[in-house]
């Protein structure tokens, strides 16, 4: 096993390298002038040979491979560049990936404990008012798209009510920065949480009643255990095995589902700085991000390995 | 729709009566039921309009941002156009995105699913490979980039990203099944009588797995949906001069259009919701009648 | 049962959720809806709000003027903020057009070639350093070889044949004569020596001396927050009037209309209809409209200067003939304050020659056809901005063209102008300009313009009247250029303007502006009498 996950990691640097290939030479052949976004227009057209020297600064003259190994090499000494507008990226990210973090685990810890909760007792009670009540919730928050939400929370909220700040992750002289953090917080997580608790209560309930339907489970309710006992100890147990794996999976939707987010309520995590990036031409930029987000998605994706090699016997662990 | 023939027919050669008790069992499911009709409904109201030419891009300035009445049952956009007929038009592509991209990106997952569970070893161990580099990149850039090497936002682009990036988590789900269901008795039987790989593979395996790619095909076209709506939302869908739901639903980015302009973002977002909804019911339902443990 | 119980459920959440965000909505538009609207933003409810003793400023991300990790360089767009912290040579009045000092005064030989400034004494940087002459004298060096300045200064200081500093004295003599020297100068920001000495002016505007700025003004900043918000507090050791607001908080926002309505905006800007009719609706904003130049325009993609050119607008009538297939007075009402014009001088000025571009739906196609346009030709139109109001814009111009019987495509390009002439696949582009003068708008037709030379293939027509136009002093002398300018523009047909926006400033109940106070461009800088703005 040790070993098995020893080389499932050791596999993820050929993949970040294979994938920081793709992004790099990818961007490329776009044959975007990233000089085009950095100077606006105006400009371009006053002094030309100001905007050659910058370009010859910036190392955009040279060879592709030249570019791509330098640009690896500061990476391994982790260094990931300068991003066009001359921030270090490092320093970009070491304040942005906070901020993602937060806004995702703590979507994450809220969907799993409401998604969870309500779907075990929805199969518990099945068809019981929670029961329904749950599942039209869950349908719904699957159904109303992500951002149409966030606007509408906002509208509701921060507008027309005043409870909550709109934008951004600090306020300028808050008293008490606790409480600052949990207004700023609470909108965008309140938003990934309701697309979040959909999927994971639909499959908690799924599979607790599959368990609960099971043979094991009849006998030991015909053994006479306690139902709460039935519940906790043999329900709650086997049915938290596969619902894990899907919150597993469910993480990779989370980081998508924040860069959406995140440009909704101009909150400044990874995902806005990478979508203004994108749409900047910032490549640096974009290429750190994209490697981080795929850095976390892989390990998503072992995590899920790991957890299915150990929940069923039969997946071969293919080594 | 297609998903729900193709099960019928599956049913029906394998037992006539299991299929009626399918049927039967379906028609009981309210709210599957429900999500049929309604699914049906709108897609067929976006079709006949499209087919009857429904005016959808001729602005009228002066009546822009007219409320629902009369004239415009779901009123007028910013710049004057129906938004009746945009919806309906708007339905259509995002349908066709939803559709298109859910069974081809099925096919494919299953495809490579069956090839990799199957087999095994380093064919596994490539796909599986090649699986997991698609699901680390961010489809952003992926969308970007084509955007960028094209030079153009078109419906293409999108389908093509949608596929490429949208086959893994069927893949996962049918290698995993294949990974279990190859050791079972009747594959070995199966083998022993010397049946071809792909006949094994796709004609006495797959069928096993069927009933969780259809229901995963189906909730993935409402995915696929809100997908392109969501990439309409942060600037990298369609272009705009075709109206899909997500980017009709774009105007509600400005606040004022949100407070003072309600329909012209409320009724593209009722039809993305009530379809996706809709979708979601009849993936359910069909779950339930598919699958073998609730039998 | 039940399941029909869940259905109607089902629908019942979707109307409680419509009607959540509809009834608010539809009553915010009639009068009673109102004052409820205001009251939430007003009462300081608002947790964001809190700095209530604060001015409080918004800047965009957005619009890609600003990141949100710096304080913005004043060398490109001049915003309220960085007019708060750097003082240039002279301050302007509200229309731009006439100075009086500020960090110098200047006297201006009779030939209007040499300009002699001098500072005022006992000037100081915010970090207790003196200002001095060397410091005017390293901003304008400096700005000469930054890549991220605006093209006012470029086009300026190009003229500057010698630039000398003695004492507090600076002389600056020009290769010909430039009438807006001073109006330009009174614009462009003075930045310390003494800290930027050693950065490559080439990336200048990024440097990490933009989180902390040493400033000349009346603030400096005071904690900065990436990704969030600055603040500025009052420069101990500016010379003039300490100002009576102490506190300032900048947030960085990706909406303007959010911003003000969340109750984090005191001052905000804009000119799009949406933001515009919203505020207006705001009983605790007054809006004050703002004449300014900001030009919506269309360019024809003509040739390089390398002779490549497009084939399908070689031929003026053609041009003339698109052009005249739009009705720009339609157009004009997707904003809430645009004013056509039918070359670059409004047409309220008096240098304005009184030519129109005519829309008439019944012979667009007859024009085109007698002008031997290829209805079989793919029009692509390319535009760069991504706000509702120009897409909504570019759709309508793409149903008139096709109206017309052409074929039309429009893309959203990331790449602005330079797009037009690195494919050469456009035959049209649409593009924005908040211009500081005329002048601006004609300085695109220099032949030597490495931009517009691109597309507009290098035609020297231009060059002399545009000279004529730079040296005049006199009001006749410039009409007269200008009138010569509008006459090659409207026979070369190579750029049109549709319309002028109209600009607002929009101020809140929050700040108490002192009496008489003018504002201008909001892109650029001038007196506002801002050490008198109080906190109400």
């Amino acid at each position: 096993m040790l070993k098995f996950i020893f080389k499932k990691l050791l596999l993820m640097i050929p993949m970040l390298i294979l994938i920081s290939i793709i992004v790099f030479f990818g961007l490329q052949f776009t044959g975007i002038d990233p000089i085009n976004f950095m100077v606006s227009p105006e400009v371009l057209s006053a002094n030309a040979e100001n905007i050659e020297a910058l370009r010859e600064s910036l190392g955009l003259n040279d060879p592709l491979l030249i570019q791509y190994f330098r640009w690896l090499g500061n990476c391994l000494k982790g260094d990931l560049g300068y991003s066009f507008t001359g921030a270090p990226i490092v320093d970009t990210i070491a304040v942005r990936l906070p901020y993602t973090l937060e806004l995702a685990g703590y979507s994450l810890v809220l969907s799993t404990i409401i998604g969870i909760g309500i779907g075990i007792i929805s199969a518990i009670r099945q068809n019981g008012v929670i029961d329904y009540l749950g599942r039209v919730f869950a349908v719904l928050g699957q159904a109303v798209p992500q951002f149409l939400v966030g606007i509408i929370l906002i509208e509701i909220f921060s507008i027309k009510l005043g409870w909550f700040p709109a934008a951004n992750r600090v306020s300028p002289g808050a008293a008490n920065p606790f409480l600052d953090s949990v207004l700023h917080l609470f909108l965008p997580v309140l938003t990934l949480t309701i697309g979040m608790v959909a999927v994971l209560m639909r499959y908690a309930r799924n599979t607790m009643l599959d368990v609960l339907n099971s043979d094991y489970i009849k006998t030991a309710r015909s053994k006479g255990i306690p139902e709460w006992k039935v519940y906790l100890k043999h329900g709650f147990r086997n049915a938290m095995k596969p619902v894990l794996v899907i919150i597993m999976f469910r993480i990779p939707m989370l980081i998508g589902g924040s860069v959406v987010i995140e440009s909704v309520f101009s909150y400044p995590g990874i995902g806005l700085t990478m979508t203004n990036a994108i749409t900047s031409g910032d490549y640096p930029v974009v290429l750190a991000t994209t490697l981080i987000i795929a850095a976390t998605m892989l390990i998503c994706s072992f995590l899920v390995d790991v957890l299915n090699a150990l929940l069923d016997p039969r997946v071969r662990l293919g080594e | 729709m297609s998903e729900t023939k193709s099960i019928k027919e599956m049913n029906k050669s394998s037992s006539s009566s299991l299929f009626r008790r399918n049927v039967r069992k379906f028609m009981n499911n309210k709210l599957a039921l429900f999500g049929l009709i309604v699914v049906l409904v709108i897609t067929i109201a976006c079709i006949v309009g499209a087919v009857m030419g429904i005016d959808y891009s001729t602005p009228n300035l002066p009546q822009m941002k007219k409320p629902p009445s009369a004239e415009h049952l779901f009123g007028t956009d910013t710049i004057g156009r129906d938004l009746l007929a945009r919806v309906l038009y708007g339905g259509c592509y995002s349908i066709l995105v939803g559709v298109f991209c859910a069974v081809l990106s099925s096919v494919i997952g299953a495809v490579l699913g069956a090839l990799a569970g199957y087999f095994g070893g380093r064919v596994d161990k490539f796909i599986v490979r090649l699986s997991e580099i698609f699901q680390a990149f961010p489809q952003l850039v992926l969308v970007m980039m084509l955007v960028a090497i094209l030079n153009k936002r078109g419906l293409g682009n999108l389908l093509f990203i949608f596929v490429i990036t949208g086959w893994m988590t069927t893949f996962r789900m049918v290698r995993n099944e294949f990974m279990s269901l190859k050791s079972e008795t009747y594959v070995k039987v199966c083998e022993a009588f010397g049946m071809s790989k792909s006949n094994i593979m796709f004609k006495q395996v797959l069928p096993n797995v069927m009933s969780p790619i259809i229901v995963s095909t189906t909730t993935n076209v409402a995915f696929f949906i809100l997908q392109e709506a969501a990439l309409s939302f942060i600037g990298l869908g369609v272009t705009d001069a075709t109206p899909t739901w997500g980017n009709i639903l774009n105007a509600a980015k400005s606040l004022s259009v949100v407070t003072d302009q309600w329909w012209i973002w409320v009724f593209p977002g009722l039809a993305i919701s009530l379809f996706v909804l809709a979708i979601n019911f009849l993936g359910d339902g069909l779950r339930d009648v598919l699958d073998p443990k609730q039998q | 049962m039940k399941k029909f119980l869940a259905m109607l459920l089902s629908a019942a959440m979707t109307l409680t959720m419509l009607a959540a965000c509809g009834a608010p909505a539809s009553s915010g538009s009639d009068a009673s809806g109102t004052p409820e609207t205001s009251g939430s933003s007003e009462t300081g409810k608002t947790p964001a709000a809190s700095g209530s003793d604060s001015l409080q400023l918004v800047l965009s991300t957005t619009d890609g003027s600003t990141t949100d990790d710096k304080v913005p360089t004043p060398w490109y767009n001049r915003t309220l903020a960085t007019n708060m912290m750097f003082r240039s040579l002279f301050l302007a009045n509200s229309t731009l057009t006439s100075v009086k000092p500020d960090l110098a005064e200047y006297t201006v030989s009779d030939d209007s070639l040499v300009y002699t400034i001098t500072m005022k004494d006992g000037l100081k940087w915010s970090d207790g350093e003196p200002l001095t002459a060397e410091d005017v004298v390293f901003s304008i060096e400096t700005a000469q070889k930054s890549a991220t300045v605006n093209a006012i200064y470029t086009a300026a200081f190009a003229k500057i044949a010698n630039l000398a500093a003695e004492g507090n004295v600076i002389t600056i003599t020009l290769s010909e004569p430039y009438a807006a020297m001073a109006n330009v100068l009174a614009q462009f920001a003075i930045l310390p020596k003494h800290c930027l000495e050693g950065v490559d002016p080439l990336s200048i505007d990024t440097d990490a001396f933009w989180q902390k700025p040493v400033t000349s003004g009346l603030y400096t900043v005071d904690e900065f927050k990436v990704g969030n918000y600055f603040t500025l507090k009052p420069n101990e050791h500016y010379e003039g009037t300490a100002p009576k607001i102490q506190k300032v908080t900048v947030s960085f926002v990706n909406d303007y209309l959010t911003a003000a309505q969340s109750g984090i905006a005191d001052y905000l800007y804009g000119n799009a209809t949406d933001l515009v009719e919203a505020m207006e609706k705001m009983p605790n904003y007054t809006a004050t409209p703002i004449d300014v130049l900001f030009y919506k325009y269309f360019i024809f993609n003509m040739k390089g200067v390398d002779g490549n050119e497009n084939p399908a607008m070689q031929n003026v009538e053609v041009r003339k003939a698109v052009i005249e297939a739009i009705d720009r007075a339609a157009l004009a009402t997707l904003y809430p304050n645009a004013t056509i014009l039918n070359s670059g001088v409004p047409n309220n000025y008096e240098a304005y020659n009184g030519f129109e571009y005519k829309y008439d739906a019944a012979t667009t196609k007859a024009n085109l056809e007698k002008a031997g346009y290829d209805f079989e030709h793919t029009f692509k139109i390319c535009y760069y901005n991504n706000d509702q109001t120009s897409i909504d814009l570019i759709n309508t111009v793409a149903y008139y063209l096709q109206q017309a019987g052409m074929k039309v495509e429009t893309t959203l390009s990331n790449d602005g102008t330079t797009d037009l002439f690195t494919t050469r696949d456009y035959d049209i582009g649409f593009k924005g300009k908040s211009a500081f003068s005329i002048d601006e708008w004609y300085t695109e037709y220099m032949s030597t313009d490495a931009l517009f030379g691109n597309i507009f293939g290098g035609d020297t027509a231009f060059d002399a009247s545009l000279q004529k136009l730079f040296a005049a002093t006199e009001e006749a002398d410039r009409n007269e250029a200008l009138k010569e300018l509008q006459a090659l523009e409207q026979e070369k047909v190579y750029k049109v303007p549709v319309f002028t926006l109209g600009n607002y400033v929009f101020t809140s109940d929050h700040v108490k502006l002192p009496e008489g106070v003018e504002f201008c461009n909001p892109l650029y800088s001038c007196d506002m009498d801002f050490a008198n703005w109080e906190i109400a």
